[in-house]
């Protein structure tokens, strides 16, 4: 069953003699529980179709179903309610609110939906990745490697349809990298819970299950699940 | 270290930094021209006060010359001119006096100035024809001419009487030039020319100071009063002295020499000093807060470049001087703006204070081009100082910036001492606490900008609570009108000691005025009390308390000559008046004439007498010799003490002794007294809607009386609402540039908070924090601004309030107390800090969340 799909999705920036389009016609489906890599150069807009999968931006045509909801018909306030609860996002640059505790940034979606925390699953998420001695900690007191597995667990404290990770590794050491995807695939697979990561590293991408590249705005290998 | 040639690159830098950040420069050019109105405004009122003192000063000692030798000789006057350290040396040559019949509360002087200089300097040139050059010319002023009922010609005739050292001779004159007569001169002058110096006046042989000490009494005709003045003003008695000391071997050779007292510095009295550095320091601190804030949050917005500069290799001292030459650039371009705006302002304002606070003539009081100098330069210097102290605070956190902390910086990261965080509830509110609290330096500054407008608008208002109209005219006036004595002091109108000014023809002509309810009258003379019995002892005491601290020698007066005392002759509706003590006053008793009211005090006192330090209590005897000033019978006469008590202030003498007794009669008895129907002061009550109507028939009957005049409870409430217009409009214009500083300082710091916060706010809608939550995250923080603002304002507020009013009023005021103007504020600032933050959200939403989570 596919969570996530895309219907010939297009993104153009700018008018005329600047006009630059980012995406064409790109179409991808995404099977529960899979962990997808989409790899491609710089420019080659891989953020772009991560931004629209997650609805941070809306496409100039085409269109995004998340668990076969078209999720550009909602609008704004939708759209951002519809993300906190469909949607984990994990960024480069971690992205943590600064003034949160670890525990206030993980569950900070759940709250802002008023939703009850379910803390045997928070908890557990929070053991998987290690994080069970910090949980009182500011994020400005942690390390690049601590801070993405708290964005990790925020991404996943929600239960989402997705997790979209949008170069996870792309501030850590290599080493780092290595322990950060592991526990990304890791507590994937405990919470069957898919994910797909952009990225522009080749053996970072292998690590995946399933590798979806694309150049120029085209996807040029891997956007059907079985191809 | 090898000395480069960077300061080209560096300012190129500062200049580019400048141009990148257009709004912000807006904000720190207006923040610099807010500062600089203010000061240039405080210099421009205080250069024409200062200014206006001293000129005011100048006309009452009737010079301008910062210094004179007194009668001189020719060859003296040489000698001095001579001198290199003076300039503008001027004589006059001592005439005489002008003794006419009709001058006799004049004080005329007739003299010859050696030059027009001399005639303008004692601020008696004519505005009109010339200075005397032929025998019988004279100029005089326009008071002498009234005096002597002559029109304001040229050319008519002049008789003058004139007393040249005791010898008297008439004279007549033509008139060649005349000034307005200026009464607050201690003598009118009149001019002659050198010409009858030489045929009328003898020339001195022998040197003035020759005489003094011999019988042959002294002649001061024919010598001269030099005056000059030095390059500066800094310690003229000392140049003087010294310049004595030059010419003449030493100080004793010398003529007697002086100072112009105008420009002595004890002109500006400690009170009006202090209140001046008030003010000084809360412009600096207003100026202080904004602009210190400004430049901090330019430089954390800035923080990310500071390090990049840094990683490429520009040293601290280079950053900190680019930062030094953006803010030579803001006070380069808001100075000028703020002068302008500034001196425009004070000189609206001077012209209300001097207008409204009825200070000496208003022209004296202007912020003219002669101070205006000195006012631009004290402003723009003290404008320049607040930018140069409130930048280098930020100017050093610029410069100690380190690359890799500047590359990463949020505003979190700075002293966030504490390791851990409870956990709690994450909502708008919670966030926007805590958001308070990552930058806690930022909102103080913010919420004590506000707060300072705040404190001092409250302050004003409370100020205006304290006064009562009520209040104000108490000691001002008794009824609706009262007729008094003019008491003056250094003026040209010879002031006598005489009490009684009002002729029994006024009184009756004010007794018949038509639309009058009621008219008291007072009159008065001078007594001795005899002191006897339980009163001597009491005295004796007194004496005994205080003679070791008795500056004015009045315990041997007393001995000597007696204690001396009013006694007033009252109208029984005045009782009502009276303001006593100990005792009651019975209407019955006094009628029958054998009771008096008394007051004794020894001055010093000042109030605080107990029971021992007054002589006489109600019920002891009073006795004391009065006498009879018009037949010179004196008589001895003892009265049974009602009640210890005084006339209302506004009704006695109006001047007073430092042992001050006062016993006061029915008007009965003072007339068995004396023969003389003269009255000291009257109190008059209009009729109901008639107030008008007697006020100008008052008016026309007291106008031509010297020595008199009519006090009337109307002009005091225009007077009084002048005043308390003059503190709304000082104040509020002080409080409504104060809050503007504040709110700008508001806006400013949660806009550039919000901007600052750009990536992060992105990042919270991203993970979903909808835009509603966002503002009301947002608004939370404004409010507890607001909030915060509110509770500094009433907690520092109310004890600088005290302070402030207690300052300004000198008394003490709570029952005027009030916090009302913050609470009519709190809600307006509520409304402010909950709009402008979700406003600045608002804009800041033009970009989307993709384009706003890129920024770095």
């Amino acid at each position: 069953m596919y969570v996530l799909k895309t219907e010939a999705l297009t993104k153009v920036y700018g008018k005329g003699q600047n006009k630059v389009t980012a995406l064409e016609n790109a179409e991808l489906s995404i099977e529960e529980g899979s962990f997808a890599a989409i790899i491609g150069t710089s420019g080659s807009g891989k953020s772009t179709l991560l931004h629209m999968m997650g609805g941070l931006d809306r496409p100039t045509s085409g269109k995004v179903y998340v668990e076969n909801k078209d999720i550009f018909s909602l609008k704004d306030e939708e759209l951002t309610i519809f993300r906190r609860r469909k949607i984990g996002f994990v960024f480069q640059s971690f992205n943590l609110v600064p003034t949160l505790n670890v525990y206030e940034n993980i569950v900070f979606p759940i709250q802002l939906d008023g939703s009850d925390v379910d803390d045997k699953f928070v908890s557990e998420v929070i053991s998987t990745l290690g994080l069970e001695n910090m949980k009182n900690r500011l994020p400005n007191q942690l390390s690049g490697g601590q801070q993405q597995r708290v964005a990790i667990a925020r991404a996943l404290a929600s239960k989402p349809a997705i997790v979209l990770a949008d170069e996870p590794t792309g501030n850590l050491d290599s080493k780092t990298s290595q322990d950060v995807l592991g526990l990304l695939k890791v507590t994937g697979q405990k919470f069957s819970q898919t994910i797909v990561m952009i990225t522009h590293n080749e053996a970072i991408a292998q690590m995946a299950d399933r590798i979806i590249r694309i150049e120029d705005g085209h996807i040029v290998k891997g956007g059907a699940e079985n191809e | 270290m090898n000395k480069v040639k960077n300061k080209a690159v560096i300012r190129r830098l500062a200049f580019r930094e400048f141009r990148k950040s257009g709004k912000m420069n807006c904000i720190v050019i207006f923040s610099v021209i807010l500062t600089c109105v203010m000061f240039a405004a405080l210099a421009s009122v205080g250069g024409a006060l200062i200014n206006g003192f001293q000129n005011e000063s100048m006309r009452a000692v009737g010079a301008k010359s910062m210094a004179g030798f007194k009668f001189c000789m020719e060859e003296d006057y040489e000698k001095i001119r001579s001198d290199r350290s003076v300039t503008g040396v001027t004589y006059r040559i001592i005439v005489g006096t002008v003794i006419n019949d009709e001058l006799k509360d004049l004080n005329v002087e007739l003299n010859h100035a050696g030059s027009d200089a001399e005639a303008k300097d004692s601020f008696c040139f004519p505005e009109t024809g010339r200075l005397p050059e032929s025998e019988d010319e004279i100029a005089v002023s326009t008071l002498m001419l009234d005096r002597l009922g002559l029109p304001y010609e040229t050319g008519v005739k002049v008789p003058v009487v004139l007393n040249i050292d005791g010898e008297i001779g008439e004279h007549e004159f033509t008139l060649c030039g005349f000034w307005k007569g200026d009464p607050v001169a201690p003598a009118q002058q009149a001019w002659v020319s050198r010409e009858f110096v030489n045929k009328n006046v003898p020339k001195p042989q022998t040197s003035f100071y020759d005489q003094l000490g011999k019988d042959s009494g002294v002649k001061y005709a024919g010598y001269m009063q030099v005056s000059f003045d030095f390059r500066s003003s800094l310690d003229i008695a000392g140049k003087t002295e010294k310049l004595a000391e030059r010419l003449y071997g030493n100080k004793e050779n010398a003529p007697y020499f002086g100072v112009n007292p105008a420009y002595q510095t004890s002109n500006a009295d400690s009170d009006s000093v202090t209140g001046y550095l008030m003010f000084t320091l809360l412009i600096f601190a207003a100026g202080y807060l904004i602009i210190y804030n400004i430049f901090r949050i330019n430089i954390s917005v800035n923080i990310r470049s500071y390090g990049l500069l840094k990683t490429i290799g520009t040293t601290s001292k280079q950053i900190r001087h680019m930062v030094r030459t953006e803010a030579l650039i803001y006070s380069l371009i808001g100075i000028p703006f703020g002068l302008g705006g500034g001196v425009f302002l004070g000189r609206a304002l001077m012209k209300f204070i001097a207008v409204t606070l009825n200070i000496g003539s208003a022209d004296n009081y202007t912020v003219s081009s002669d101070i205006l100098l000195p006012v631009c330069a004290a402003a723009a210097a003290f404008t320049f100082a607040t930018v140069l102290i409130s930048c280098s605070g930020p100017c050093r956190a610029a410069g100690n910036v380190s690359p890799i902390e500047a590359l990463r910086y949020n505003e979190t990261s700075i002293n966030i001492k504490k390791e851990q965080k409870k956990t709690g509830k994450t909502t708008p509110l919670s966030l926007a606490l805590s958001n308070l609290a990552r930058n806690r330096k930022k909102g103080m500054v913010v919420v004590l900008s506000l707060s300072l407008s705040l404190i001092i608008l409250n302050s004003v208002s409370v100020l205006l609570n304290t006064f009562s109209f009520e209040d104000q005219i108490r000691g001002e006036i008794t009824g609706d009108f009262n007729v008094v004595r003019k008491v003056m002091h250094n003026s040209a109108e010879s002031f006598s000691d005489e009490l009684q000014k009002i002729n029994p023809e006024i009184l009756e002509s004010l007794r018949n005025t038509e639309g009058i309810s009621e008219m008291e009258t007072v009159y008065g003379s001078e007594i001795f009390l005899e002191l006897s019995g339980e009163a001597e002892k009491k005295m004796d005491a007194l004496k005994e308390k205080y003679a070791a601290s008795d500056q004015s020698g009045i315990f041997e007066t007393i001995e000597n000559h007696g204690a001396f005392g009013t006694l007033y002759g009252i109208t029984d509706g005045l009782g009502k008046e009276l303001v006593l003590s100990d005792g009651e006053f019975d209407e019955q008793k006094w009628k029958t004439g054998r009771y008096a009211i008394v007051t004794t005090g020894y001055l010093e006192l000042r109030g605080t007498e107990t029971d021992e330090d007054v002589l006489y209590r109600p019920g002891d005897t009073v006795t004391f010799t009065a006498k009879d000033q018009n037949t010179g019978k004196t008589e001895k006469r003892e009265y049974e003490v009602m009640a210890v008590g005084s006339l209302p202030e506004t009704l006695d003498k109006q001047s007073s002794f430092y042992f001050d007794s006062t016993v006061i009669i029915p008007e009965t008895e003072y007339f068995d007294l004396t023969e003389n129907r003269k009255a000291l002061s009257v109190m008059i009550n209009a009729g109901e809607g008639k107030y008008d109507e007697v006020s100008e028939k008052l008016s026309d009957i007291i106008a031509p009386e010297p020595g008199i005049y009519l006090k009337s409870i109307e002009s005091l409430r225009a007077e009084y609402e002048d005043f308390t217009r003059m503190i709304k409009i000082v104040g509020g214009s002080l409080s409504a540039i104060l809050g503007l500083i504040g709110i700008l300082n508001f806006v400013n710091s949660t806009v550039t908070g919000i901007v600052s916060r750009k990536r992060e706010l992105a990042v919270m809608n991203a993970v979903g924090m909808t835009g509603k939550q966002l503002s009301s995250m947002l608004m939370w923080e404004g409010i507890c601004y607001a909030v915060l603002t509110a509770a500094v304002s009433v907690l520092l507020g109310t004890p600088l309030c005290f302070l402030l009013v207690n300052f300004i009023a000198g008394e003490s005021f709570s029952d005027s107390f009030t916090l009302t103007p913050v609470f009519v504020c709190v809600p307006v600032l509520i409304i402010l800090s909950a709009v402008i933050p979700a406003l600045a959200y608002r804009i800041l939403c033009r970009e989307s969340v993709v384009e706003r989570l890129r920024e770095n």
